[in-house]
């Protein structure tokens, strides 16, 4: 279970606060949406769940199964089973994608005390996780995401999710960038994820992806605060009426 | 107008020490008084200092504090198994060799079978030609300014002097070892000639190398010329890991004919002072231009490379990209001139030095400097320097890899980006190799 209590963050070498004081729980086996006007912290969540340094957390706390994960760098988080797939993934010349998703993999594994993955293991592993991504493998021969389109990217994020078996998901914007099919099918890579075991906090703008990924419930942060919280049909409220009561409340 | 300088301690032995030796080096009449006159020529100007603008970051006269012994005759302790090890992770290509200790051949170190259509005897051996003194001397050209060239002339004991048959495709990479060895420090002063006919193809790896055990100190001063033939594709690769604070002076003289390609690649890692120039000559139209390298450095090392590019015929293309890796107090330094002479239309010209910065202290002086005489070229440079990127480092830690490990592996891509320049795969991986060995030696100091 995910509990983020009273929690307030700000930019590490600036005075303003990004997020005041939020407060969400999303159990194990729920799928949990985040919405919101731009620039109302929702990156900065996710970064902070994930354990960027850049941030400072001035107040609050954040469990991953009852333990403040705030202490952890962000390796040690990653091998307890946080990932986010990043609203705008990296491109890192000169590191094979394949060196990158095995050397990933395997740490995690060996921190969790499971066996490290021999090479052949690895690439059947990968080969059948791509395919099920529509991956194409001789692409993760590449240096990871250089010249990718956006819409590889981001299926490359979610590649990297399957691989590293994660019981926590944070997806910032996965959808974003995605042409119709492609959204289908990183959903489906998505759902097929979704298990007793796992919860997901999914940020998106649009309803659209919710069809797909049906959430258990939708939050609406503005001005660094959870300002609503509801079921799936309140994204459907959101899409006709935007989030101009939450800006009047904001002050 | 040239100031009067007072000598420094080091100069006076350059060249008081000259005669106490001149009688033991290789060559007959001729040769001596070649190297006389090149004696001469360094006492008159003495070593480079910074205001030379060439040497502006490295000051050769401040820097060089005494000069060492020349090694008269080799030393005969080193064995086959000292050799191997001493190159590293080459050591493990079964390919030629030609191995010099201490600035002296030794043919019961080396291994020369299957080379074809290639030919390879030592300096000293052509230094007893009849045409020794011409051997000995360099171009004009080469010979006027450089002090660093006008002591090798001077004091050269030996060398590989290699010649290529027209047409020969030769497979496997040469090797020419110079291994430094024996617990005295000395000073060793190499000279090597390659010749490349029309057409030809070949790998020549030079390395620079210490025996385990040997003296800390010590210095080289080491000159090579290459001639390559219209249309030869040469991959000239030089390796310097000596370890210690040596001081490593090395000159690259190279003349390419028509539609040559020449590929060049300059490794140096762990030595105390290095100073790597190249100059290259565009001599035939259409020719190939590569000249790569990655340098890397702690403590307090200091890796110069300065390149010399002239192109001074029409329709040459030339590239360099250099990479290094600095961390402590180091200092890394790049000087690449390129001149497009009047004549040298159609010239294709890039060039690309990058330093990735792992202290607050370490140094990264870049200067290129293009010269551009004709108005139909396209010529670029580009240089920079930064840390790690802090931005790279979260991502592959949020995907598990722990610090120490994502550092390396980006400080591994970013090298690695110029080791791939190196066409030989052996050599290739056997750099990465050494660049990981240097990586891991920085983790565990920092622990
Ligand atoms: N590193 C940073 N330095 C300065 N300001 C920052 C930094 N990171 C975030 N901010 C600011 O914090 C606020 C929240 O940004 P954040 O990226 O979390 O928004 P978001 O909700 O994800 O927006 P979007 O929907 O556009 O992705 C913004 O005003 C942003 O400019
Ligand atoms: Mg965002």
């Amino acid at each position: 279970m995910l509990e983020i209590k009273n929690l307030h963050v700000k930019i590490a070498d600036e005075d303003a606060e990004i997020l005041k004081g939020i407060d969400l729980v999303v159990p194990q086996g729920e799928v949990h949406a985040i919405m919101g006007p731009n620039g109302s912290g929702k990156s900065t969540l996710a970064y902070v769940i994930a354990g960027r340094e850049d941030y400072e957390v001035t107040d609050g706390d954040i469990l991953w199964n009852g333990n403040s994960i705030l202490d952890m760098d962000p390796d040690e988080r990653a091998a307890k089973g946080v990932f986010l797939a990043f609203q705008y993934p990296m491109e890192i010349p000169g590191v094979a994608g394949l060196t990158f998703l095995r050397t990933a993999t395997n740490a995690v594994r060996k921190k969790r005390g499971q066996d490290e993955l021999t090479t052949p293991q690895f690439m059947k592993l990968v080969k059948e996780k791509a395919a099920s991504l529509n991956i194409d493998v001789d692409m993760l021969k590449r240096p990871v995401n250089v010249g990718f389109s956006g819409g590889e990217k981001k299926r490359s994020e979610i590649l990297q999710m399957a691989m590293l078996d994660p019981s926590l998901c944070v997806l910032d914007e996965t959808d974003s960038g995605l042409d119709i099919d492609a959204l289908r099918i990183v959903s489906d890579g998505v759902n097929a994820l979704r298990g007793p075991d796992r919860a997901m906090l999914v940020i998106t703008h649009y309803q659209r992806l919710l069809n797909h990924i049906v959430p258990d419930k939708v939050h609406v942060l503005a001005h660094g605060k959870i300002r609503k919280s509801g079921g799936k049909e309140l994204a459907l409220e959101l899409e006709k009426s935007g989030y101009a009561e939450f800006q009047k409340d904001a002050a | 107008m040239s100031v009067a300088v007072m000598k420094t301690k080091t100069e006076t032995a350059l060249v008081d020490g000259f005669g106490e030796i001149a009688d033991t080096l290789p060559g007959g009449g001729s040769v001596k008084s070649a190297r006389a006159a090149a004696l001469a020529r360094f006492a008159g100007n003495g070593l480079p200092h910074r205001r030379i603008e060439e040497w502006k970051y490295t000051d050769l006269k401040g820097l060089m504090k005494e000069a060492l012994p020349v090694v008269v005759d080799g030393e005969s302790k080193t064995t086959i198994a000292d050799v191997i090890v001493a190159m590293g992770a080459i050591g493990r290509l079964e390919v030629p060799r030609f191995v010099l200790v201490n600035g002296h051949y030794r043919k019961e170190l080396s291994n020369l079978d299957g080379l074809n259509g290639v030919s390879v005897a030592p300096f000293a051996q052509a230094l007893s030609s009849d045409d020794a003194a011409a051997a000995l001397e360099l171009r004009e050209e080469d010979r006027g300014s450089d002090a660093v060239l006008a002591l090798n002339s001077a004091y050269a004991t030996d060398g590989a002097v290699i010649d290529v048959a027209s047409g020969s495709n030769v497979d496997a990479p040469l090797l020419v070892v110079h291994v430094r060895a024996g617990p005295t420090p000395r000073r060793s002063v190499g000279r090597n000639q390659i010749r490349v006919g029309e057409g030809a193809a070949i790998t020549i790896v030079e390395m620079f190398v210490a025996v385990p055990g040997s003296a800390a100190d010590g210095q080289m001063n080491t000159a090579t010329e290459v001639q390559v033939g219209a249309g030869a594709t040469v991959d000239h690769v030089k390796v310097t890991t000596d370890l210690g604070q040596v001081t490593h002076l090395a000159n690259w003289l190279v003349d390419m004919h028509g539609n040559a390609t020449y590929r060049a690649f300059q490794y140096t890692a762990g030595v105390g002072l290095a100073r790597n120039q190249v100059r290259a000559t565009f001599k035939g139209e259409g020719v190939k231009l590569d000249i790569s390298g990655a340098f890397l450095a702690r403590n307090s090392e200091h890796i110069d490379t300065t390149l010399f590019v002239d192109h001074a015929v029409p329709e040459g293309e030339s590239r360099e990209l250099f990479k290094g890796v600095l961390d402590d107090n180091a200092r890394g330094i790049f000087q690449g001139k390129v001149v497009v002479r009047p004549d040298a239309q159609k010239t294709d010209g890039k060039q690309m030095a990058q330093a990735l910065m792992l202290s607050e202290t370490c140094e990264f002086d870049s200067k290129p400097e293009l010269e551009i005489y004709a108005d139909d070229v396209v010529c670029g440079h580009g240089s920079t320097s930064a840390a790690i990127d802090e931005d790279l480092l979260f991502y592959l830690r949020a995907r598990g890899i722990p610090l120490d490990e994502a550092r390396a592996l980006l400080i591994q891509s970013f090298i690695g980006e110029a080791i791939e320049k190196v066409q030989h795969e052996g050599v290739r991986e056997a750099l990465m190799i050494e660049a990981e060995a240097w990586l891991a030696a920085r983790s565990k100091t920092n622990k």
